[in-house]
């Protein structure tokens, strides 16, 4: 085993970097599927996959399963009820053409603990509307809005407390953040919405 | 047919078949032509320009993030955001040092978002899986230790070890393409060096 004292930074690195320098290639593929990015103009989000590390293991693709007691769960129930009421009301003033994409926090459904459910509330010409955000692994499950008949879509989201980033995808490749949310910009200036649950 | 850009350009292909814009067009171009074209929304020209760069920042993508699926991924996300912003590239013909910038950006902002979802997420039953695997009987390095290792870093460290040793980049080219000063680069460097020292230590007497 070669004794790594001995060795000056220098030439420590220097074995690394022999090992680190193997090549890494992507082949024509990785332009065919750029210039397919490119020309359908879609959102910039990578997924969040499990660590190699992990061996590739199935705990991060297992559905989350809420710790809800039988009382919570009854909470639960009353929260969805109610928030679709206040949903209902939210969007009746919608205007069609015109997107005014709207994410509401559902005003006191108390569920549990850490547990919030957040309805998002889009208003706008749409075939599809799905929200993603840091909840959803932006984007790897994509949570569909469902189209009520007042011309909104809706979904409501179990959501720990604390603040979320999220953004609407419209017609599968429109990225729209919520103009009346708070924004989040990361350094290439993509833009993304801001809720605070539970604080 | 030859697009009246490209006709003083002395190594621009035109034969009557010729149809600009098409990939036959746009090898033999310079980057800074192709850069132009780009942002005009050619995107043969910017496929062009990913072939020129792709491979080269392959290595560096897959070392910062960890494994090939994501780095394809952010190196995809990396080339898309440059694309959309080439109206910002201010040296059309340094566009290879701008687009390194913007994959190690990229890169950077995975690792952090990564390394925040883990904290979230990762329970201490599943820490258990992530130790090492096995060394070579000679205790020499593979790639997967020397991986864990670098993935054991902070991303300003693992970062720089990889521009400096791996990518062979000098502190000066690392002070512009990060922004930051050399001292703190050098600082960084060697901490990383002494952590990685560390952390294979540590797997070989596993």
């Amino acid at each position: 085993m070669p004794d790594r004292h001995a060795d000056s930074d220098d030439v420590f690195a220097e074995r690394l970097a022999r090992v680190l320098g193997a090549p890494e290639r992507f082949g024509e593929e990785f332009e065919r599927s750029l210039v397919a990015a490119i020309q359908a103009d879609r959102p910039i989000r990578w997924k969040l996959r499990p660590r190699a590390r992990m061996g590739t293991a199935a705990w991060w693709r297992t559905p989350a399963t809420l710790r809800l007691s039988p009382l919570a769960g009854l909470a639960l129930a009353a929260g969805l009820a109610m928030i679709a009421t206040l949903g209902t009301m939210r969007v009746a003033r919608p205007t069609p053409n015109v997107l005014t994409p709207v994410a509401t926090v559902a005003a006191a459904p108390v569920v549990h603990d850490t547990v919030t459910l957040v309805r998002f509330v889009f208003v706008g010409q749409a075939k599809t509307v799905s929200v993603v955000g840091d909840f959803n692994q932006w984007g790897a499950t994509p949570t569909p809005l469902e189209a009520t008949s007042n011309g909104a879509w809706t979904a409501s989201i179990p959501l720990a407390n604390g603040r979320h980033e999220y953004a609407f995808i419209v017609n599968g490749t429109r990225w729209v953040p919520d103009p009346l949310a708070p924004v989040s910009s990361d350094e290439f200036d993509t833009k993304s919405s801001i809720v605070t649950v539970g604080l | 047919m030859c697009d009246a850009r490209h006709a003083g350009a002395a190594r621009a292909v035109c034969d009557a078949n010729h149809i600009p814009g098409s990939p036959k067009d746009v090898t033999d171009r310079t980057d800074a032509d192709l850069v132009m074209s780009a942002a005009r929304g050619d995107v043969h020209a910017f496929a062009e320009l990913s072939r020129r760069y792709r491979d080269g920042y392959s290595r560096f993508a897959v070392r910062m993030v960890g494994n090939r699926d994501d780095a394809e991924d952010v190196l995809q996300s990396a080339f898309i955001r440059a694309y959309r912003a080439l109206d910002r590239c201010r040296d059309p013909a340094r566009f290879g040092a701008w687009l390194y910038q913007i994959v190690a950006n990229e890169c950077r902002t995975f690792v952090i978002r990564q390394a925040r979802r883990d904290r979230r997420l990762v329970h201490d039953e599943l820490r258990l899986r992530e130790a090492p695997a096995a060394s070579t009987a000679d205790g020499s390095d593979t790639l997967e230790d020397v991986q864990y290792a670098l993935d054991q870093l902070d991303v300003d460290q693992r970062e720089a070890f990889l521009m400096k040793h791996v990518e062979q980049l000098s502190y000066e080219e690392m002070a512009e393409l990060t922004g930051d000063g050399i001292s703190a680069l050098k600082m960084r460097v060697k901490r990383a060096c002494a952590r990685l020292r560390e952390l294979l230590e540590e797997v070989h007497d596993a």
